[in-house]
């Protein structure tokens, strides 16, 4: 068995080229599926090093991008021995980027940290309806609603939103955060969501508050 | 001299003082609003009207009446639907509520990166703008060069429009004709690699999975983004958004994006040309860096503190922007007022600025009109100085910036004249100038699909 705080601290590290080293020795010694999701907790609690470290201002948003590909590319290898039994989701989120708006690289980023931290993300897409949202909602009935814009456009198309899942009787279901470059309390209070962030990772942490 | 006459005069004074290291009379008000914003002001459909440019005139006359400005208040635009569309971009997309935008993409892959490094304008025709504009697709010749034809056909039809209704209202109303856009534009080397090429993911990842073959990438891409931003005769500025760096670490921007930057402003400045950057996002881990850059580097800030810029470089560059234009919609008239009063006392003495907004609002509805109208008359008004004609901070002087010559822009998509002639013996010498200036016309449209 690998050690697995020298694990996180690679994975926290973003040492690729040593993360993958120690999943592929570690795959090819035939561990058991319980030993197997240990390994995952370890790679999620590197991300939570990660994430610490943006919020210092020691990473940066590139370095998130990175991360997440990094996280990608472990599941992928851990995929033979993690077997079927997935580890437990801790809540679901559906998310998208409003109507309007084409950006997804911050998405995309809260996407991979909220995955890594056990969430199941349903993910729309960009230029997303107010229809797509509530029709998803309905669908997954999830715990939290994530709507992300980069242009300041995105605000009118976030409040919308909120009032497409109020009219569909949805709104009191959900906790909605909202996120981007645009947002600010002002905008969030605007477009009636619980929360706001620009720090995927903050993001990330108010979702696991409201799904303790 | 008629009165529109002699505005014009004052305000080509004031922006060459700026300019010419002196304190002008008062500082320019340089408000200019994109073709989104103006088109819905004047209640047309966003849509339609970029389709055809030539329908908001009569909007643009009305906010130009409307809205004080030094500059021509219509800005026009750089992303017209019609090219985009005839050669199916990936990278410029119309959204669901007509705004053209620049979605994620990639246009080249890791193993490209020798190819690049190797041949980059071979690279870009070949592989990159096949990939980012489908209709411009080799597998499919005759269509993919009436294609090309058709869309420069539709770009230079659009610009012409617009840039017909801007040096009406230059006229009709005196503004100053050199705006921040009306030169040369380009990118850094590292942004040209990063937004189109190989996006913001794919640069992430590159930065720590091959840095070396980001860095001669970017030497490589160096003379064709050199030779993209050089201005027109009648200009010597150069307009360079700037992108990546807020989003990387220091140590790897010191070692990736810095060297062939700072050598790009060296060498226009060499030329006497002034460079106008955007510094999108937040720079103030970067201050000390462009204090570095050529003297009247003009500066245009979208976030920090007004007080430590002007304290780090406003005795060596020109600082514009800062202006949080998001307070046009959220804030009152009488604060909006207050707040630019703030911001004039702060970064007005002593020269050297120029007012504008931290960021162009994208659409008519983030602004309240009586709020913007309010800040730009109070500019005017307030920010008057009463030492006019000393000496503003430092003096910028061309032979102060010595660069060695870099790789020569060579490609087998890229005729000299010595090459033209040398292929067709017989061609009148009096066709050279038009023969260079078709070279040009196409290697600046098809650079400018990558930007």
């Amino acid at each position: 068995m690998i050690n697995l705080d020298e694990l996180k601290k690679a994975v926290g590290e973003l040492d690729e080229e040593k993360v993958k080293q120690m999943l592929t020795e570690f795959v090819e010694s035939n561990p058991t599926e319980e030993e197997a999701q240990k390994i995952v907790v370890a790679c999620q609690e590197g991300m939570g090093i990660v994430g610490d470290l943006f919020e210092k201002g020691e990473y940066f948003v590139g370095d998130l991008i990175f991360a997440g590909e990094l996280l990608t590319e472990a599941i992928n290898v851990l995929k033979s021995v993690i077997g079927g039994k997935s580890a437990q989701k801790v809540g679901t989120i559906v998310l998208g980027t409003v109507h309007g708006d084409l950006h997804d690289i911050g998405k995309n980023i809260f996407r991979s940290m909220a995955e890594a931290a056990g969430f199941e993300v349903y993910d729309l897409g960009i230029d997303q309806p107010v229809s797509a949202f509530v029709e998803k909602v309905k669908e997954v009935k999830p715990d939290i609603v994530g709507m992300s814009g980069v242009l300041t456009l995105a605000i009118e198309s976030m409040k919308a939103t909120v009032e497409g899942l109020k009219q569909a009787g949805l709104r009191d279901k959900v906790k909605i955060i909202i996120g981007g470059n645009p947002v600010t309390k002002e905008a969030c209070e605007y477009v009636g969501a619980d929360a706001f962030t620009t720090n995927a990772a903050e993001g990330v942490k108010i979702c696991q508050g409201w799904v303790k | 001299m008629t009165d529109v006459k002699a505005l014009q005069q004052e305000r080509i004074s004031i922006y060459q003082d700026v300019y010419n290291d002196k304190i002008p009379k008062r500082v320019p008000v340089n408000i200019g609003l994109p073709f989104e914003v103006i088109a819905q002001f004047g209640g047309l459909d966003l849509c339609e009207a970029q389709w055809n440019p030539a329908i908001v005139e009569e909007a643009v006359d009305k906010i130009c009446q409307t809205v004080y400005s030094d500059i021509c208040v219509f800005m026009g635009s750089m992303r017209y639907p019609s090219f985009y569309e005839i050669l199916k971009s990936q990278s410029f997309r119309m959204a669901s509520n007509g705004f053209i935008q620049h979605p994620e993409v990639t246009g080249m892959f890791p193993e490209d990166y020798d190819y690049l490094i190797e041949n980059p304008y071979d690279c870009l025709l070949e592989r990159v703008i096949p990939r980012q504009y489908k209709a411009f697709n080799p597998e499919d010749p005759i269509n993919c060069a009436i294609n090309l034809a058709k869309s420069i056909l539709a770009y230079n039809d659009d610009f012409m429009q617009s840039g017909i209704i801007i040096k009406k209202m230059e006229e009709k109303y005196g503004y100053y004709p050199g705006g921040l856009f009306s030169g040369g534009f380009t990118e850094a080397p590292f942004d040209f690699l990063s937004d189109q090429l190989r996006g913001f993911k794919g640069i992430s990842m590159d930065i720590r999975r091959m840095p070396d073959k980001v860095a001669a990438a970017c030497d490589a891409l160096y003379p064709i983004v050199f030779k993209m931003g050089l201005p027109p005769a009648n200009s010597n500025q150069i307009f360079i958004p700037l992108h990546m760096p807020p989003f990387m670490r220091e140590k790897d921007f010191e070692k990736l994006y810095w060297p062939s930057f700072k050598r790009l402003l060296d060498e226009y400045a060499s030329m006497g040309i002034h460079c106008i950057l955007f510094c999108e996002h937040d720079w103030t881990r970067y201050l000390d860096y462009l204090y570095e850059l050529p003297t009247d580097t003009i500066l245009w800030f979208e976030y920090g503190d007004p007080k430590v810029i002007k304290e780090k470089l406003g005795k060596k560059h020109i600082i514009t922007g800062l202006y949080p234009v998001m307070n046009l919609k959220t804030k009152t008239k009488e604060e909006c007022v207050e707040e630019v009063k703030r911001y004039i006392d702060i970064l007005a003495p002593g020269g050297k600025y120029i007012f504008n907004f931290d960021k162009t609002p994208l659409l008519y509805g983030d602004i309240k009109l009586e709020c913007l109208c309010a800040v730009a008359e109070t500019v005017r008004d307030y920010a008057v100085y009463s030492n006019a004609g000393e000496t503003a901070g430092m003096v910028f002087n061309k032979e102060d910036y010595k660069v060695e010559p870099s790789r020569k822009f060579e490609s087998k998509y890229y005729k000299t004249w010595e090459q033209y002639k040398a292929l067709n013996p017989e061609v009148s010498d009096f066709g050279r100038p038009k023969l260079e200036n078709l070279e040009e016309t196409i290697f600046h449209y098809l650079m400018f699909l990558l930007v």
